[in-house]
């Protein structure tokens, strides 16, 4: 009997480390405010876990941009792209996650995009050039996008050690990423980024 | 006349069939082929009612700067504006063309044929490096104010001076390129072209002076000149056509122009343009249309200010020269100049814009001398609201100038006219 609540009480203190906990990453910048859009993603050292694509991903054009301007979709996603648009888009990609060409295809008129790979993908269109707008196709559940205060939230993260992962789509560093680990226990996390003025929204077209 | 329109159109189809087959792809897939499909048709068009006071318009041969005019007493009336078919087949998925017929109201009603090109654009680079070709009738991007396959105008009905006049005077047959590019965080785009056919470019800038109105020259039409005076009736024909080829031989003296806007990491992008027709001063047809040496600079700025708020500017200024020299100025030397700034700003289905404008000539040929100079201003404030397809517009514009040219017809030299305009203008 007390050989069998010792090993209850073994097997609790083994399983622990790994029950899910909150995880709360912050996002600043160089001067302290709220980072947006920021999207932070938690590999565990035991491994990640991919999510299954579920629902209907879209990115739409309309009013000559791209609706959602960031997106983060599942490996294996597919996407499709309506075109809500009087005037016709030819919308492409040159990411190494996914190369791909929609071209032209008019209003009401849709297509679709199967994404494979994780990583981001840079979304243009080569009719007009102001159009921009990115996918994060993960090949982890626990990512988030930060909201207006600058956090993104893990409710249900391995209490592990692993890695996070913060991408921005103006992050001022190599390859466009920041990594830290995070150790087991951990409740929360921050980043303190340099971010690029975004580009103006501008077309260059006449 | 008729000899020269025919020249530009027997001459006009071998290069723009070379222009063709050079832009059309080897690989011309069949499923990209649509050419009847709804997404190749647009119609648009207005309908308007005009409030007007003032001199007589040009279009009725006056020396009045609008579209409409009046004999001085305030004139109200209904008027079809502009209808536009624009269609728009796709041969390739990088080769398409642009047809656009036209029927312009009001005074001198008239229809046409107002664009025709085809137009290549193949993906661009991994780098980011675009390259996009034109080849037919079109305009040169010199208009900050005119959008869209029908050329219309975006926020107001009645253009500025300076767009007016490439509307009226700059219709050329054109071959162009662009090359886009990426410098970093800024972007970099450089358009040039050859074109033919623009050789009376100037005649009624020089004739008539700047002019604000949204009729734009239709293929081979013509267009009346004021009064001439002494020194050019029976030397100059009563009209002209802007799109005509003086010169022997379609494209035996082509002109150019070329294009460099930058938009550095900011929310503001600026143009340079430089257009020369290389027109031979000298040439002359059976008609007594005569050839126009003319060249000008246009400076572009447009401004993004938040809030869909939005700065447009231009300045143009430029030269031209027609006749035989005579005690060491030709006939005509005609330095010409204006500069206009818009502000936009939406506020959700509304629009307003406001826009100052300053324009003048300096003349100093041995017939056209400075006797003959203009100056003027004019001001437009416009209100918009979309319903729909559906867009209501209301303008209203103040021109005031001065020029010597009005005595031609017993007019004061000075003259300011103010114009209230109520557009309902639709797309399908």
């Amino acid at each position: 009997m007390v050989r069998g609540l010792l090993a209850f009480a073994a097997g609790l203190a083994l399983a622990a480390p790994v029950a899910a906990a909150s995880l709360t990453v912050r996002v600043v910048d160089s001067s302290g405010k709220p980072v947006r859009d920021a999207v932070v993603t938690l590999y565990p050292a035991s491994g990640a876990r991919p999510l299954k694509p579920s629902g209907r991903y879209t990115v739409s054009q309309q009013n000559l941009q791209f609706h959602p301007f960031l997106s983060i979709v599942p490996v294996g996603a597919d996407v499709s792209f309506p075109n809500f648009d009087n005037t016709k888009h030819h919308v492409y990609s040159f990411s190494a996650a996914k190369r791909f060409e929609l071209k032209l295809f008019a209003k009401d008129q849709s297509r679709t995009v199967h994404f494979d790979k994780p990583g981001v993908v840079a979304l243009g269109c080569n009719i007009h050039d102001q159009m921009s707008a990115f996918i994060v196709v993960t090949d982890s559940q626990w990512t988030a996008r930060t909201n207006g205060q600058g956090v993104a939230s893990f409710s249900d993260a391995p209490n592990a050690p692993g890695r996070l992962v913060l991408w921005h789509p103006y992050l001022r560093t190599p390859g466009g990423t920041m990594q830290q680990q995070v150790a087991s226990g951990q409740r929360s996390a921050g980043f303190k980024v340099r971010l690029r003025p975004p580009p103006p929204a501008m077309s260059m077209d006449y | 006349m008729a000899c020269a329109v025919r020249r530009l159109r027997i001459g006009s189809a071998l290069p723009l069939g070379c222009a063709l087959a050079a832009l059309c792809p080897a690989s011309a897939a069949a499923s990209d082929l649509r050419l009847f499909t709804p997404d190749t048709l647009e119609v648009a068009g207005d309908l308007r009612l005009v409030a007007v006071n003032g001199e007589k318009s040009w279009l009725d041969r006056g020396f009045g700067k609008l579209r409409s005019g009046s004999d001085g007493d305030l004139r109200v009336h209904p008027e079809l504006g502009n209808v536009d078919l624009v269609w728009q087949p796709q041969f390739t998925w990088s080769l398409s063309a642009t047809i656009v017929g036209s029927l312009q109201g009001g005074e001198r009603t008239q229809a046409g044929l107002s664009q025709a090109y085809l137009s290549l654009k193949p993906m661009r680079s991994a780098s980011g490096t675009a390259f996009s070709a034109r080849a037919g009738l079109m305009w040169p991007p010199v208009s900050l104010e005119h959008e869209g396959a029908d050329w219309h105008v975006a926020d107001s009905i009645t253009p500025s001076a300076i767009n007016s006049w490439i509307g009226e005077e700059v219709r050329p047959v054109a071959a162009e390129g662009t090359v886009a590019a990426n410098l970093g965080a800024s972007k970099l785009r450089a358009t040039a072209a050859l074109f033919a056919a623009n050789d009376t470019a100037g005649t009624l800038l020089t004739f008539r002076g700047w002019a604000l109105h949204d009729r734009t020259t239709l293929a081979f039409n013509r267009w009346p000149l004021p009064p001439l005076g002494e020194e050019f009736t029976g030397v100059q024909a009563p009209f002209t056509h802007p799109l005509i080829d003086l010169h022997p031989g379609f494209a035996h003296r082509p002109g150019f122009y070329a294009k460099l806007a930058f938009q550095p990491p900011a929310p503001v992008r600026i143009e340079l343009f430089r257009y020369d027709n290389r027109a031979n001063p000298e040439d002359v047809t059976n008609h007594l249309e005569w050839g126009w040496n003319t060249q000008f600079d246009n400076l572009g700025i447009v401004a993004n200010l938040g809030g869909g708020a939005e700065l447009k500017a231009q300045a143009l200024q430029g030269r031209t020269r027609m006749g035989f020299v005579e005690e060491g100025r030709r006939w005509v030397d005609n330095r010409f100049r204006s500069a206009f700034v818009l502000l936009s700003k939406p506020f959700g289905p509304f629009g307003i814009a406001v826009r100052g404008e300053a324009f003048g000539t300096r003349n100093r040929g041995s017939w056209w001398d400075d006797e003959y100079d203009e100056h003027g201003w004019s001001a437009m404030v416009a209100a918009k609201r979309r319903f729909g397809p559906v867009t209501g517009l209301l303008e209203l514009l103040h021109v005031s100038s001065e020029s010597p040219a009005r005595e031609h017809i017993g007019e004061a030299p000075s003259q300011r006219q103010t114009q209230l305009q109520a557009e309902m203008r639709m797309r399908w």
